[in-house]
């Protein structure tokens, strides 16, 4: 039995409704604020640094246990793991060394179009904590803030592809929601044929769809997808995941199309936030007007014409950064 | 009451393999309808308007979402605790599972207002489980409480 102390059975709480009243006011004024107007960035960022410890203190156990685990792991092991590191850097390297010759082409090509090549500059990598932040959201909270110049909008990758991007930035942290996030889509571009379509997040980690494609679009399971760039969020080129599944229903004027995130949504512990380059020397127009044209047809589908501007119009390195 | 606020918020984020996540008990509502029924002048409404603000910022939504639920919540739960001091564990329980209901309906419905729907049915497991939690819950803070 939960025994209550009567301690104040007879101290009536003055002016309940009054007060219930004025919280409730209070309340729906933030909320209204915060909706509508995005007056409270300074309130909230300064109450997330309030609520930092907690969140440290909350992941710490974990974190600590993950390290003990580490520095008592047998010799074996470790020798294991570097053989196999060794092994994975040898191949990393051995792909790095076609992945320049084919950048240098790459650029060398686009400089003939006059575009700019948005290629990430600058990378910072972020532990994510181990937080549960809502369970019916896919979003992580990332040791990176405002502090390190990360900004709303930015792309975070990990190891395998786009893994999400930043939906909120805090002073020593931020939050990064996942390309499976059901309110989450993304530009991207099948990698065989250039054919450009959105991919939209399902609420479940290991599943993206493509809604927006008719049934007669050149699809097929194991098609790579990448980012094409267009919107200006995410830097092009980037996996995004591989076609695992196309329903064609005749009846349907649009194909069911299932598939795979490249990125370890549920795996990784680590993300990177990426810069996109400052500002790639943009290419004199006069070589693009004499040698453009005679070049366009064959180096790129048509709509990569009209991707150009948009491609060129993503934000500035620092843009949304550090305000202290 | 500071303390065990601290706890409930630290226990409303550890991380759970997610097949158990959708029954997690929000801890921290408990906590504050515990000390709103307990001593409602030193822990009413604004502990409750605090304790959701905290909820606010952690988990990243709208500012005010919890705080505004949390609030209508205890200050119902204030009201009634005369009536549930004397109540049996089972009728305690079903109040509690009322109100937090209540608290998850304020939730949908300022999420649906602001343009995020969740939308979907695990998000009504909470209560139950909070409900069910609840005789240990009080049980263990009233034996704190009295030392």
């Amino acid at each position: 039995m939960v025994a209550f102390r009567n301690t104040d059975a007879s101290g009536r709480t003055s002016g309940l409704l009054l007060r219930c009243v004025l919280y409730c006011l209070l309340a729906l004024g933030l909320i209204i604020f915060d909706k509508r107007y995005d007056h409270l960035g300074q309130i909230r960022r300064f109450l997330s640094v309030v609520a930092y410890p907690v969140q440290v203190a909350v992941a710490s156990p974990f974190e600590g246990w993950d390290w003990f685990r580490q520095s008592v792991s047998s010799r074996e092991t470790l020798r294991a793991d570097k053989a196999k590191l060794e092994a994975e850097l040898r191949l990393a390297n051995f792909r790095l060394q076609r992945y320049e010759a084919l950048e240098a082409e790459t650029q060398r090509l686009r400089a003939l179009r006059a575009n700019t090549a948005v290629v990430a500059a600058r990378f910072v990598v972020g532990d994510i904590m181990d937080l549960d932040i809502d369970a019916f959201r896919e979003r992580v909270l990332v040791d990176k803030g405002a502090r390190d110049g990360v900004f709303v909008g930015q792309a975070v990758l990990d190891a395998g592809g786009v893994f999400g991007q930043v939906a909120r930035v805090e002073q020593l942290t931020s939050e990064v929601i996942l390309v499976s996030d059901a309110s989450h889509a993304i530009p991207v571009q099948v990698n065989r044929n250039g054919l450009r379509t959105i991919a939209v997040g399902t609420g479940d980690m290991s599943r993206l769809k493509l809604p927006y494609l008719s049934t007669s679009a050149d699809v097929v399971a194991g098609d790579l997808l990448v980012t094409s760039g267009l919107g200006g969020g995410f830097p092009a080129g980037y996996p995004v995941g591989t076609v695992a599944e196309v329903k064609r229903d005749p009846a349907q004027s649009l194909a069911d199309v299932e598939v795979r995130p490249a990125a370890a949504l549920d795996r990784s512990r680590e993300v990177m936030f990426v810069w996109p380059k400052p500002d790639a020397p943009p290419q004199p127009d006069a070589l693009a007007a004499a040698q453009g044209p005679a070049h366009a047809p064959s180096t790129a589908p048509p709509g990569a014409a009209a991707a150009a501007p948009q491609t060129a119009a993503v934000p500035p390195p620092h843009h949304g950064a550090p305000k202290k | 009451m500071a303390l065990s606020a601290l706890v409930a918020l630290a226990l409303a984020v550890v991380p759970l393999p997610p097949a158990v996540d959708a029954f997690r008990p929000d801890f921290l509502v408990l906590v504050v309808f515990y000390w709103s029924i307990e001593s409602p002048r030193a822990g009413g409404l604004g502990l409750a308007f605090a304790a959701g603000l905290a909820l606010d910022v952690i988990r990243g939504v709208v500012l005010g979402q919890h705080a505004l639920a949390l609030t209508l919540m205890a200050a119902w739960a204030t009201h009634l605790r005369l009536r549930l001091r004397v109540f049996s564990l089972l009728s305690q329980s079903l109040t509690i599972f009322a109100l937090l209901t209540g608290y998850q309906f304020v939730l949908f419905w300022v999420d649906g207002a602001t343009g995020n729907p969740v939308t979907t049915f695990s998000r009504w497991l909470a209560p139950v489980t909070g409900a069910l939690i609840w005789p240990l819950l009080a049980g263990g803070l009233s034996r704190l409480h009295d030392r």
